[in-house]
């Protein structure tokens, strides 16, 4: 028998009882549908990460935090035993994430191939306003050195007193965003002891795009923001203490940064790039996005038991066609191959429709998303669907409907015709 | 062509033996027309299973053309059975959903022909079978000796060399199942199809050329 005749066959048998194959597709279809749901779902965050991800570069600047080793009660939920701190003042607090700025420039100094340090000091902002109009609140932040922002007008910072504003705020000063740059604008911010307003004047040389991780703070030059800190932490005990700094990598050479990673680790530094960082939140959802296509494999193992229940009474209805066929010569494969297909087909149309339902579903719960509760998230959709992971979600439906039928097309294939034929 | 020699054929269940045919031996020529009788239990059934190659003997050996088909592989076999051997049945064997066209072109389908030679050749038989008016039926909504002449063509389409017929009247009245005879006889003198007819009855029996009779698994008589 012919492939094309085997799949005409198959489709034929299957359209004969209807009602049953109608129903067993439908149980493929609840599995394919959540199948489809559960991943597209997963898939809509991770491109909104990527999206969000790609508004900064900077694949040089590796972000380092120092790694404190989990005390052995830690994980079994119990208080953490306090390490006495050397008197050698170069030695690294044991209880805390904490580094002191000299002590980053001593480690800086152990890699030749990090041309610039940038310390991430946390400073506290209160306002910004233009022409001395409406005040917003805002956070205030400078970027890593080596790290560029994506633009909607203007450029990176290049100077001191210099400002990015973020899109949200840019939008509210003008709708005119060239026309902003090169203006100035003043932020306020407490700072000196005792803590009073100050004030200070930035010239605006860009606007960032929208996006998420974007509209979180607007970047000032690395100078202010020392200067902010200054006058807001000088004296106290914490000041020059910072949990997290980053290297900048001299070149574009990815070993090079490899290497730097590593020999970090090896001091007691977690060392990542934006990728790496984006790399954690993708795992973190694929882990979310396999916990919830867990469901979806149940109603598909549901599912299979239909197919089998299905296949099963299919071969005891043809017991008898089946004893012809085989005497009038076809071979066991061939007979496998044909109820094989029928179950393959069950799962391929369950999948099918379950994937067009999912994707009908799909459409109006992003248009529904997007109108109420992702109004601030610009250029999330809700459900992703691609086209690569539709054709997986096929694939593996129609190995699963495959396997279901293995047992029932087993026994078709090794009927003795004879015994089939006089079978009642 | 077919040859028999010495078949025999022991059914085991467990401990128990059960000799169906015992040393059985039968020529079937180019254009012959044998009727293998004997009562039920006689073994005639069986004897047809072996010569048709639906069922190894125990004992003996079977050659179509000289070649002792006994040891063929099972997938030569089937297309062996698929070429050369064409089978009716008293129970019809339809596919009652199907049409009738669709059920005749089954062997060619099996042989692996395309769909527009086979429904050329399903119709060649169908006409000579008379039917070919009822090609696009529904093969349930046919009478019993229409089904029974759809069978023939089947058994036609194949082109074979031995048409094998397992009671071919038994479910059929006098009038109808005389028409299904007259067919197969005629195919048998005008295109030298052999024919062996299994059946009980002996009228039927008595119109072939030749015929054996089968008791307790051993031919009691021969013409």
């Amino acid at each position: 028998m012919k492939i094309k005749d085997l799949i005409v066959t198959a489709n034929r048998n299957l359209l004969r009882n209807k009602l049953r194959t109608a129903l067993t597709v439908m149980a493929v279809f609840v599995g394919a549908f959540t199948l489809t749901m559960t991943n597209g779902l997963g898939d809509g965050l991770k491109d909104y990460i990527e999206t969000q991800v790609k508004n900064y570069e900077g694949n040089n600047v590796i972000f380092i935090h120092k790694k404190i080793e989990l005390p052995e009660g830690q994980s079994k939920n119990e208080p953490a035993e306090y390490k006495e701190q050397k008197e050698n003042e170069q030695e690294f607090d044991p209880n805390s994430f904490a580094v002191g700025l000299d002590q980053i420039d001593r480690l800086a100094r152990d890699f030749p191939e990090v041309k610039s340090v940038s310390p991430d000091f946390q400073i506290r902002s209160e306002y910004i306003t233009l022409d001395d109009g409406k005040k917003y609140q805002v956070q205030l932040n400078a970027l890593a050195r080596g790290v560029t922002q994506k633009l909607e007008a203007g450029r990176q910072i290049d100077g001191d007193n210099q400002i990015v504003l973020q899109n949200d705020i840019a939008k509210v000063f003008s709708a005119d965003f060239q026309g902003l740059i090169g203006r100035e604008v003043t932020i306020g911010f407490k700072g000196g002891n005792p803590p009073a307003m100050q004030t200070l004047r930035l010239t605006v040389v860009g606007v960032a795009t929208k996006g998420f991780m974007a509209s979180a703070f607007s970047a000032i030059d690395a100078a202010t923001e020392r200067k902010i800190y200054e006058l807001q932490r000088a004296g106290s005990p914490d000041y020059g203490r910072l949990t997290t700094f980053s290297f900048e990598v001299a070149g574009n050479d990815p070993q090079v940064v490899e290497s730097v990673k590593q020999r970090l680790d090896k001091k007691g530094f977690t060392g990542e790039t934006i990728v790496d960082q984006s790399k954690r939140t993708y795992n973190a959802i694929g882990v979310f996005q396999i916990g919830m296509n867990m469901f979806a494999f149940v109603a598909l193992l549901a599912a299979s038991f239909g197919i089998i229940n299905t296949l099963v009474i299919a071969v005891m209805e043809r017991t008898k066609e089946i004893g012809l066929q085989k005497a009038l010569g076809m071979g066991q494969a061939k007979v496998f191959f044909l109820f094989s297909l029928e179950s393959i087909l069950i799962g391929f149309w369950g999948a099918v429709s379950g994937i067009a339902g999912a994707i009908l579903v799909g459409k109006i719960g992003n248009a529904w998303a997007s109108k109420y509760f992702l109004e601030s998230f610009e250029g999330y959709s809700l459900f992703a669907f691609k086209p690569a992971a539709l054709l997986t979600i096929v694939a593996i439906i129609c190995l699963i409907a495959f396997l279901a039928g293995v047992l029932p097309a087993f026994r078709a294939s090794r009927l003795n015709p004879i015994e089939a034929l006089r079978y009642e | 062509m077919l040859k028999a020699i010495e078949l025999s054929k022991t059914y085991k269940s467990g401990t128990d033996e059960y000799r169906a045919l015992n040393g059985v031996s039968v020529e079937i020529a180019d254009d012959d027309c044998l009727a293998i009788v004997g009562k039920s239990g006689s073994g005639k059934s069986t004897l047809m299973h072996l010569l048709a190659c639906l069922d190894a003997p125990t004992e003996g050996r079977i050659t179509f053309d000289g070649e002792d088909v006994t040891t063929f592989s099972n997938h030569r076999l089937n297309r062996f059975r698929n070429e050369k051997f064409g089978f009716i049945f008293q129970q019809f064997y339809l596919n009652g959903r199907d049409s009738v066209i669709e059920n005749v072109v089954l062997p060619l389908k099996i042989r692996g022909i395309g769909a527009a030679e086979r429904r050329d050749k399903g119709l060649e038989y169908l006409r000579a079978v008379g039917l070919a008016d009822k090609a696009q039926k529904a093969a349930k909504d046919l009478s019993g000796g229409e089904k029974q002449r759809v069978c023939i063509a089947r058994a036609l389409a194949g082109e074979p060399k031995i048409i094998f017929a397992d009671e071919p009247t038994g479910n059929l009245d006098s009038v109808t199942g005389g028409m299904v005879e007259e067919t197969l006889f005629r195919l048998n003198r005008e295109q030298g199809i052999a024919l062996v007819i299994v059946t009980h009855d002996d009228e039927l029996a008595a119109k072939c050329a030749r015929r054996i009779e089968l008791r307790d698994g051993e031919v009691v008589a021969a013409r």
